[in-house]
């Protein structure tokens, strides 16, 4: 194990890729696109560079595995690039089992995602969860896993890193996930750790320094911070300063060639998850950000008059994004809706975005249906209402809906070329038949050989697999509802930040490109329900499946049925 | 359905056959998973066919009550309606019946049980059980039978027998006069408890009515060791019709029933003790949720084709996820499906090469070499000229 480890460390200095972010265009505040690109050394396996169109969006992991996908799942999956892994499940063990993976690229092989398709990224928590830990120390942060709570030092973290080589880590950030408020001793206090502790991951690797085949100095490890600061605009601008500032003495040795933080820093990530959670924010009237999952039911939903970003959230970003240089990749963890997606995109300038809002939709049943930009001709609700922003498909009113997933996307065995509705492209709404099944014995190939012959050129595309085969699925509690959604789920995202980015890159005038997507946007305002009850309805219903279980069942189903219909 | 026996084991009665229904050639011996509810659970329909099945199981009694038969009539069907385009068997509803209703109370006229639903009496008729299924439309539909407990004895074991034949005779009727005999194939089930005497009647009844039906399934006998009864039915069963032995699916049940001419088997399982985090391999069951597996960066079986083992997914990853992520529940009911159709695709090409009886000793060896042969797969085998005792040391437990 010792000796695993050893090889590990030695291996470390080549083997960092290199992560470049090129802005087409954007200035300090407002809509951009660019590129993130990830190439891989030369000696690598895989000698290929991963390219990412921004705005863009990552999909985190559970227990080290993407909801609800078997990996040939991963594999096939269309729109998966970056993929972000919360380690701290891992702290059930000591040391945690990840670390005896051997080989080049651990996390990856570990995993198994694909060195050539797939950018995986480590952090110590998982961003979407917000729930209340014991206090962070002065060199330890409290991870949650399993067993309870397990205390994270720095140097676990650096060594976990270094071992596990992500192609992008975040360094560890001190954010309280005690009961708020926080007094202005405790914020100090945050933005100070959470400066020293980025510092401490920003140190050179020892063995760097005696790489002679190091050709590149600047194979770094690629460092995302978490913009500290809370809910404090000056708490945020104060910790932003800190990683600009010129460093002197020992704390510059430390972190030698860099002159400040920021240049070892290779993008900002923002939590919104303990925004949301702050009550400083609950307070702002904006109850599509503000709501915590748990109290959400259908009963709380407010008409709701406007959808974009409260100036509050929008200044904290700000803030912290004012004294710091544009050209660096903008992530944004724990966002809620498209609607969000947009309003910060628009307002701020965000370049990635973490998809948990579209998984944790296939999770309660929803599959997405919207569409940016909203086609001519798309808008109509019945009586004026918004549209929903997907389908409830536990509603009753799927039973016997034989179409595909969504109405603003064709299936693939429906699209022609000559359509303007564009097709969704996921294992849902456009299966594909297997090309090479497993031959189990020499004459297997019989069952194979006469498929291929009865249809002389087979079809590109399967049937979609349809609303209400995924209603039966939902309420029969089967497993293959969410793998299905949230293939969906994911290509509907993807196909949302696609068009973000055609309609941003597709205008010589910058302004003029601004000024078609702010329109485009409130267009998808108006269209498209910002409050997602559909979101709160689903939940409702699933809950509703999930204790109902059992026998009885369809009884205790058809009854609560019948006091609904009353 | 076109049937041909390829190849014979020159010892015991194992055979290779090659059964063409409506949606494909499927060659047997084989195990059929189960999709109770029209998905093998987690997978998607591709993901099922890329393993290498083309044949597998819904459950009538639950496709009944969702979606529905009216559901199925508008779609046209449970292949269309769960996206599977390769053969398809369903069950008559009637061993869901007994298993999971309240009360059921067969009488001549079919089971009397208590709706799901409403709680309202409700009748299941041979005649209703055929046409539900002709709603789904599978590749091959079983006869409603009167199942009784494999634990049942005295006189009730005779009159479910004698009422089973019965009720094939209404099946029959029920259809020949549907027009869908092209498509799908009914089957006939050789009931009897574990009675030889009476099994031998129910036998004689349903081979004189061969021409009504196109295959037969041996019902009753999941549960128990004995398989004494399945070697009586394999024996006089004709050889131009496949034979399915109902709910069997642990390794060495499917390869004694394959051994005593058995061509078709299910089970759920495979399926089910992957969601418990049990691999199945060539040497045995493993249980990846105890901690020995908790660094393991070793596959289940570095020599299986399956997506998790051929991703190198290691046992450590297994064990860290199994029963707790639904990705878990993939990588092993993956893993377990691929793993029952080697154990039949690999007794196929023994057959066919005519070293079946080798088959079996080289897996019982591997399988149970350090735990002892469970005797009666050393009798069973024994009746059909294998002796799994001759040149090892084994124990038999």
């Amino acid at each position: 194990m010792a000796q695993t480890q050893l090889e590990g460390a030695q291996r470390i200095g080549s083997r960092f890729p290199k992560l470049t972010f090129i802005l087409d265009r954007g200035k300090q505040f407002g809509p951009r696109v660019g590129r993130l690109c990830l190439t891989r050394p030369s000696d690598s396996p895989s000698n290929h560079v991963i390219d990412i169109r921004t705005p863009n969006f990552l999909i985190g992991t559970s227990r080290g595995a993407v909801p609800h996908f078997s990996r040939d799942h991963v594999h096939s999956a269309k729109g998966i690039s970056w993929i972000n892994v919360s380690f701290e499940s891992f702290l059930e063990q000591t040391p945690p089992v990840p670390t005896y993976q051997t080989g080049s690229q651990p996390l990856h092989n570990f995993l198994g995602f694909d060195s050539s398709k797939h950018i995986v990224s480590l952090s110590l928590r998982d961003p979407l969860d917000a729930r209340e830990m014991p206090p962070n120390g002065n060199s330890h942060v409290s991870a949650s896993c399993m067993r309870g709570v397990r205390k994270v030092t720095l140097a676990d973290w650096r060594s976990y890193v270094l071992t596990m080589q992500p192609d992008i880590a975040f360094a560890l950030s001190d954010t309280p996930f005690t009961v708020a408020p926080h007094s202005q001793k405790r914020l100090t206090k945050s933005i100070e750790r959470s400066a020293a502790w980025l510092a401490d991951l920003l140190r050179p690797v020892e063995n760097m320094m005696d790489d002679s085949f190091s050709e590149s100095t600047s194979a770094a490890l690629n460092v995302f911070v978490h913009m500290a600061g809370g809910t404090s605009t000056s708490a945020r601008r104060a910790f932003s300063h800190s990683l600009m500032e010129t460093l002197y003495g020992l704390e510059a040795d430390a972190v030698k060639p860099l002159l400040c933080l920021d240049e070892g820093v290779a993008g900002y990530a923002f939590d919104l998850a303990a925004l949301h959670n702050s009550e400083l924010l609950a307070q702002t009237p904006t109850p599509n950000t503000a709501g915590t999952p748990t109290s959400l039911s259908s009963s709380m939903i407010e008409p709701l008059s406007f959808l974009s970003l409260t100036p509050t959230l929008d200044e904290l970003l700000r803030a912290s994004l004012d004294s710091l240089p544009i050209a660096k990749p903008r992530l944004v963890t724990d966002v809620r809706s498209p609607h969000e997606i947009l309003c910060l995109i628009r307002d701020i300038g965000v370049d990635v975005f973490d998809a948990g809002w579209a998984v944790k939709a296939a999770d309660i049943g929803v599959a997405l249906d919207f569409i940016f930009p909203v086609p001519s001709g798309h808008d109509s609700g019945p009586n004026h209402c918004k549209r929903d922003i997907g389908h409830n498909l536990y509603d009753a009113k799927y039973a016997h809906d034989f179409v595909s997933l969504s109405d603003a996307f064709l299936a693939g065995h429906n699209g022609t070329s000559s359509s303007k509705t564009p097709v969704c492209p996921c294992a849902a709404c456009s299966p594909v038949a297997p090309t090479s099944p497993i031959y189990h014995s020499k004459v297997d190939v019989q069952s194979h050989q006469a498929q291929s012959d009865d249809g002389t050129s087979r079809e590109q595309f399967l049937p979609p697999f349809t609303r209400a085969y995924l209603h039966h699925l939902l309420h029969t509690h089967e497993m293959s509802a969410h793998t299905l959604l949230v293939a969906h789920n994911v290509v509907i995202l993807d196909a949302l930040l696609t068009g973000v980015r055609t309609i941003l890159s597709g205008h010589a005038d910058q302004n003029e490109a601004e000024v078609i997507f702010a329109r485009e946007v409130t267009r998808f305002e108006e269209v498209y329900d910002g409050a997602m009850s559909v979101l709160h309805t689903a939940r409702d219903n699933w809950k509703d499946v999930k204790y109902a279980r059992g026998k009885g069942r369809l009884l205790r189903e058809a009854q609560k049925e019948k006091d609904v219909r009353l | 359905m076109q049937f041909e026996v390829i190849a014979k084991c020159h010892t015991t009665r194992a055979r290779v056959c090659r059964m063409k229904l409506a949606h494909g050639i499927t060659m047997l011996p084989t195990f059929m998973p189960v999709a109770t509810q029209a998905a093998i659970k987690g997978l998607t329909p591709q993901q099922v066919e890329s393993l290498g099945i083309t044949l597998i199981l819904n459950n009538t009694y639950h496709l009944n009550l969702r979606p529905g038969i009216k559901v199925l009539d508008e779609v046209g069907g449970a292949h269309k309606f769960q996206g599977w385009n390769r053969n398809l068997l369903t069950d008559s509803g009637g061993f869901q019946l007994v298993s999971l209703s309240k009360f059921t109370n067969i009488t001549e006229d079919g089971a009397l049980f208590a709706s799901p639903f409403n709680g309202e009496p409700t009748m299941l008729t041979p005649e209703e059980s055929i046409s539900i299924q002709h709603s789904i439309g599978a590749d091959i539909i079983m006869q409603l039978d009167d199942v009784v407990s494999s634990l049942t004895v005295g006189p009730r074991v005779g009159e479910a027998m004698h009422r089973s034949v019965r009720w094939l005779d209404r099946c029959i009727e029920q259809h020949e006069k549907s027009g869908r005999k092209d498509k799908q194939n009914l089957f006939a089930i050789v009931q009897g408890g574990l009675d030889p005497a009476l099994r031998d009647i129910c036998l004689d009844a349903m081979i004189e009515r061969k021409d009504q039906v196109t295959g037969y399934a041996i019902g009753g006998l999941s549960g128990g060791e004995e398989k004494g009864g399945i070697k009586q039915c394999a024996d006089r069963l004709p050889s131009d019709r496949p034979r399915y032995s109902m709910g069997v699916g642990f390794a060495e049940d499917l390869l004694v029933c394959v051994a005593l001419g058995v061509d078709m088997a299910d089970c759920v399982f495979p399926t089910r003790t992957a969601r418990f985090g049990v691999a199945l391999t060539f040497k045995g069951p493993l249980n990846l949720k105890l901690g020995k597996h908790t660094k393991s960066m070793e596959p289940i079986d570095k020599n299986c084709p399956c997506p998790t083992c051929a991703s190198g997914m290691s046992r450590a990853v297994l064990h860290h996820i199994v029963t707790i992520e639904t990705a878990g529940a993939h990588a092993l009911t993956i893993h377990n499906l691929v793993f029952q159709a080697r154990v039949m695709g690999g007794a196929r090409d023994a057959i066919l090469e005519g070293r079946f009886p080798e088959y079996l000793k080289s897996f019982f060896f591997d399988y149970f070499g350090d735990t002892g042969y469970p005797e009666w797969c050393v009798n069973a085998l024994r009746s059909v000229g294998v002796d799994l005792m001759q040149g090892v040391d084994v124990p038999v437990s």
